[in-house]
């Protein structure tokens, strides 16, 4: 896939956050990704769409290193985390991921799921965690379900404590998989108003979605991935006016 | 379709296909109660009766080698004779009677009740009229055998005077074995159970073989060997109670390792990714995530280990224990070879029953709640 035309590599203007180099994934027989390039630079906010089965969630984890690409690299800031010598653990300090399902730990009221790693994983002292953590509750609209159990909050809910609970973390990078998805249509308003003020104050974001209207309205750039590969890459708004390729407009006449 | 555009067809009334309403619900499940409560009665009253009223030996007990010296012998000849007294053959056969007839009526009328309620009363009749019928025919089976033998070796209580203290200091040793056993089978068990995870082939293995070892020895088997393995293999001698103790952790700790590894599988994917992706290491994913919450779920499955390690640890009548470190299986087995009565053992189960049934319960009632809360838990994942 050619690189599109950009700041990227606009020699010193700034590194790429995130790069993706020639990355393919197997899964047993099954060829997932094959062979996708990617930068994310400081702010973009990065929309991936598709049909499902395409592998838009396994991308997204490869950034992370949830899943290991068979083949090809990436790189974080420059360093190369699919080397086995990278430190994941202290890259994925600085990638936060917020996952379908929420993952929110059902023992823990939403305040420790939140301290937990600020304290354990950044050693943070036990009041600066707290303060932290409280903050970024209150920045979700959780602070007055800090007592409360993940099992005692509506799915949007729960879900917005997943963000806070990633957010807190203060990473460089935040990667969303299909955040909405299992939430009740009128809860996803609430979801996508977190996620449309954290780009408004420039975070950089992979978000994988079926929210076209977000897609459109809040992505910096918008990939379309189909069947393991980018199939188009571009400004989101221009590809939803004018689609290239005929995958891509099948794709956005089912869906829109 | 047709049909229902058409407009000049009168509204239907759906036909009554029910038939004629059986009647007697009420009597067919009352029948079945009282085949029973005849039964029980008529055996119980008439034990009761020989048990608390002055009897002799009777030529019929001499006939089933009941003689004169046997400590106890008019109990067990009581017993024998309340077996045959007309009262308890009236009630048996009478309970016969009665529960033939709840099963049958029920059984023939159940489908033509009415209500739910009424079918249900009908259905409990013939099925209480049925095991009404099976229990007399066990007991007439009994008794036309030679109760009298059975009785005089089982239900002999007479021996067991001077024992009870024996047996209290038993059950205190039996709870010290399992308990001892239990607690560091559940501390080998959690290690093992992690080890078993591991994506490495080279520290599964181990941990595996373990498992499958004490999985597949016999209890017995480890206990003896434990025991000569530690005195002639490594030198260590040590009380036969505490070889036991250690033997009953290690058996116990391959179950419960397994018991850890199905816990620790079944918590959903996405928490230990959770844990992962905000900088866990494995480990502390494991300790803070996933553990804590495997442990809710193995409290169960762990509890009935605990009860079959219970039952287990009268295995170690075949260690050469002191009298002070006898459990209630060895209490048991002394008592039995000093008097050749056996009624020790049926004191035993009772003994082992008193331990057991609370236990029971109790693992009853936690999972119970375990299912009750997991809703919860499966509501806050999707």
């Amino acid at each position: 896939m050619t690189e599109p035309a950009g700041s990227a590599h606009a020699r010193g203007a700034r590194e790429p956050l995130v790069r993706l180099e020639d990355v393919h994934k197997w899964f047993g027989n099954l060829h997932v990704l094959k062979g996708v390039d990617l930068t994310m630079d400081q702010r973009d906010v990065v929309v991936v769409v598709g049909p499902s089965g395409g592998g838009k969630s396994t991308l997204l984890r490869c950034v992370s290193m949830l899943e290991v690409p068979t083949i090809g690299r990436v790189f974080f800031e420059d360093r190369d985390i699919t080397d086995v010598r990278a430190n994941l653990n202290e890259v994925r300090t600085h990638i936060g991921i917020v996952f379908q399902a929420y993952n929110l730990f059902p023992h823990m009221t939403t305040l420790r799921n939140v301290t937990l790693a600020l304290e354990k994983v950044l050693d943070l002292p036990n009041d600066e965690a707290h303060d932290r953590a409280m903050d970024q509750l209150a920045k979700v609209g959780m602070g007055h379900k800090a007592g409360a159990f993940p099992g005692q909050l509506s799915g949007g809910q729960q879900q917005r404590v997943a963000i806070a609970r990633a957010l807190a973390m203060r990473p460089k990078v935040m990667l969303f998989d299909e955040v909405t998805s299992a939430l009740d249509p009128e809860l996803v308003g609430e979801v996508l108003e977190v996620m449309i003020r954290l780009a408004v104050e420039g975070m950089t974001m992979m978000v994988v979605t079926h929210e076209m209207g977000f897609a459109r309205e809040v992505g910096t750039r918008m990939l379309f991935l189909d069947d393991g590969m980018v199939g188009e890459e571009g400004e989101p708004k221009e590809m939803f006016r004018n689609p290239k390729s005929d995958r891509l407009r099948q794709f956005l006449e089912k869906v829109l | 379709m047709a049909v229902r555009e058409a407009p000049s067809i009168e509204p239907e009334v759906a036909p009554d296909v029910r038939g004629p309403t059986a009647p007697l619900p009420a009597t067919i499940f009352a029948l079945g109660i009282a085949a029973l409560v005849v039964i029980a009665l008529g055996v119980v009253v008439s034990q009761l009766n020989y048990a608390l009223s002055d009897r002799v030996l009777t030529p019929n007990c001499r006939q089933e080698q009941i003689s004169p010296e046997d400590n106890g012998a008019i109990g067990v000849c009581n017993i024998v004779e309340a077996l045959e007294d007309p009262l308890t053959t009236g009630a048996l056969y009478l309970g016969i009677g009665l529960g033939v007839l709840a099963l049958v009526l029920g059984a023939s009328t159940y489908r033509r009740m009415d209500s739910k309620r009424r079918r249900d009363q009908a259905i409990t009749g013939a099925v209480l009229g049925s095991q009404a019928v099976l229990l007399a025919i066990a007991i007439l089976w009994f008794r036309s055998a030679t109760p009298g033998l059975f009785a005089k070796h089982f239900l002999n209580f007479a021996d067991l005077q001077g024992y009870g203290s024996a047996f209290v200091r038993g059950a205190r040793n039996t709870l010290i074995l399992a308990f001892a056993g239990e607690m560091g089978g559940i501390v080998i068990g959690l290690v093992l159970g992690i080890l078993v995870l591991s994506q490495r082939r080279a520290v599964r293995a181990p941990a595996r073989t373990y498992i499958n070892f004490f999985r597949g020895t016999p209890l017995i088997w480890q206990l003896v060997t434990g025991y000569f393995l530690l005195l002639f293999g490594f030198g260590i001698r040590m009380s036969a109670f505490v070889v036991a103790i250690i033997v009953f952790a290690l058996n116990t700790g391959a179950y419960a390792a397994e018991v850890f590894r199905a816990g620790i599988q079944s918590i959903e994917r996405g928490q230990i990714e959770a844990a992962r992706s905000l900088g866990m290491s494995y480990f502390q994913a494991m300790r803070y995530a996933i553990v804590p919450q495997a442990v809710r779920r193995v409290i169960p499955p762990l509890m009935n280990e605990f009860v079959i390690l219970i039952k287990d640890t009268a295995l170690v009548v075949v260690l050469g224990l002191t009298a002070n470190e006898y459990d209630i299986f060895t209490t048991a087995r002394e008592g039995q070879s000093a008097t050749f009565n056996a009624t020790f053992f049926t004191v035993a189960a009772i003994a082992y029953l008193i331990v057991t049934l609370p236990l029971i319960r109790l693992v009853n009632a936690a999972e119970k709640r375990l299912r009750s809360g997991l809703v919860g838990i499966a509501g806050a994942g999707g």
